[in-house]
């Protein structure tokens, strides 16, 4: 009669009972399919107590790192809590330390809130009730200051539009010090490997924001295995953070930069005129076994996927963080 | 035993989904129906038709499989093109004659309701 607390409510297993059962059972609506552990539609997420394994099986990298449990197969022994997966939660409060251009169209804001994260994951940024973006993390989770503060700083990379009404305010009103609100973290793309898997990290625009976090934290974790992480842009100009990845090449010898710019007015020491899905094609021809990060517009990340995919990469190994314009 | 549990359940359906499917993309004869944008959708597709054809857990009826592949107007071709890759998916992971047969088999089963096949059309 294992208990389960669930959205503020509390409710006891019968015996031999799943947790999707016993959730359906007390009213709560949980989408749910084969009730075999194959069609994936039961995810919940673990809040507090022990995974059982069987619940996990089938379950990718990501979701098995971020606790996800597949309910039907779910026979907790002990107390447990779970939550809906996707669900952004609460507002937590966040406060600006730093906003610098890194080049004349993006802005890197530094923020610091009591959020944890896994770089590479996606936060909502709210100005007021009305508007609110979602930005995906650059930074490690590292505590702000040596006090026993439980804040972290979160990084952001904003692309500034002409018409963007969250960007321009980012540009011409936020300030140091300055207060708002955020939700999350939400989102699978994020460092999951074997300690010397090759990766391929691929990014256009501020797609570099999550995959900068994630070259990151994958050499925070000891990465060994070969890291190509490639930029595309359109002009050189659209460029940014290029110094501090050539330092972390120089600091890493695992790490492979490249930057493929399309329109190239003259080749300029390690920047490459090319075509990014070709540049990728070529650096990497056998990706079997390979881990894949794409980051940027959606048209690239599907192409390059299935790029990946067909060159070997299996399905499950591609994690994707895809840039939708606000509507 | 079903023969699902005898070439090893889940693991097996994973190791193939993604060998089928890069080699239903490169035949011509239905990569059109395999082509979509969404990538992530068809591969779950795909892995809940290869647990059904290894005699897996499964939701389909009969009613399921006229129904979702009904406006793709499928003839034999089609149906035998998709055999074959499965047949090419299981050798190439060795899976035992003996097994292949079966899961052809229960392929077979739903035949008639993947090419909606009526009194009028049989």
């Amino acid at each position: 009669m294992t208990q389960v607390v669930f959205e503020d409510a509390t409710l006891k297993l019968d015996e031999g009972e799943s947790l999707l059962d016993g959730l359906l059972r007390s009213g709560h609506e949980i989408a749910h399919g084969c009730k075999a552990g194959v069609c994936h539609s039961c995810l919940v997420a673990v809040d507090e107590g022990t995974v059982p394994a069987a619940s996990q099986k089938g379950l990718n990298d990501a979701q098995t790192a971020l606790g996800y449990m597949l309910s039907c197969q779910c026979h907790p022994e002990d107390e447990i809590k779970v939550k809906r997966v996707d669900t952004a939660g609460q507002l937590t409060q966040a406060e600006v330390i730093e906003k610098e251009w890194l080049n004349d169209q993006v802005i890197r804001l530094r923020l610091k809130a009591k959020l944890d994260y896994k770089p590479g994951q996606y936060v909502t940024l709210w100005k007021d009730a009305s508007l609110a973006r979602s930005y995906s993390l650059a930074s490690l989770p590292n505590k702000t200051s040596e006090d026993c503060s439980d804040d972290n700083e979160l990084e952001f990379h904003i692309k500034v539009i002409e018409d963007g009404q969250f960007s321009q305010w980012v540009a011409k009103e936020l300030s140091v010090s300055d207060n708002l609100f955020l939700q999350g973290p939400l989102g699978k793309c994020f460092y999951v490997a074997q300690t010397d898997q090759p990766l391929l990290l691929a990014a256009i625009g501020t797609g570099l924001a999550p995959i900068y976090g994630i070259l990151n934290d994958a050499l925070n974790q000891g990465h060994q295995g070969p890291i190509d992480l490639v930029v595309g842009a359109k002009q050189a100009s659209n460029l940014y953070l290029v110094d501090e990845l050539k330092t972390i090449a120089e600091q890493h010898s695992n790490v492979q930069l490249h930057f493929v710019v399309q329109s190239l007015e003259a080749e300029a020491g390690d920047l490459q005129q090319g075509d990014i899905y070709e540049y990728c094609k070529s650096t990497c021809p056998d990706m079997k076994g390979f881990k894949v990060y794409l980051c940027g517009a959606d048209s690239f990340v599907k192409k390059l996927r299935k790029q990946c995919f067909l060159s070997g990469a299996g399905m499950g190994d591609i994690a994707a963080d895809v840039f939708l314009p606000a509507s | 035993m079903s023969v699902f549990e005898k070439i090893g359940g889940e693991a097996a359906v994973n190791a193939a989904v993604d060998i089928f499917y890069r080699k239903v993309l490169a035949d011509d004869r239905i990569s059109e129906f395999f082509d979509t944008v969404d990538m992530e959708a068809q591969h779950a597709k795909q892995k809940a038709f290869l647990t059904m054809a290894f005699g897996g857990p499964n939701n389909y009826s009969g009613k399921d499989m006229r129904e979702a592949h009904k406006h793709m107007n499928l003839t034999e071709v089609h149906f035998n093109a998709v055999a074959e890759n499965l047949v090419d998916t299981l050798k190439e992971l060795q899976v035992p004659q003996e097994y292949i047969d079966e899961i052809v088999g229960i392929a077979l089963s739903v035949k008639d309701d993947v090419l909606n096949v009526t009194p009028e059309t049989a």
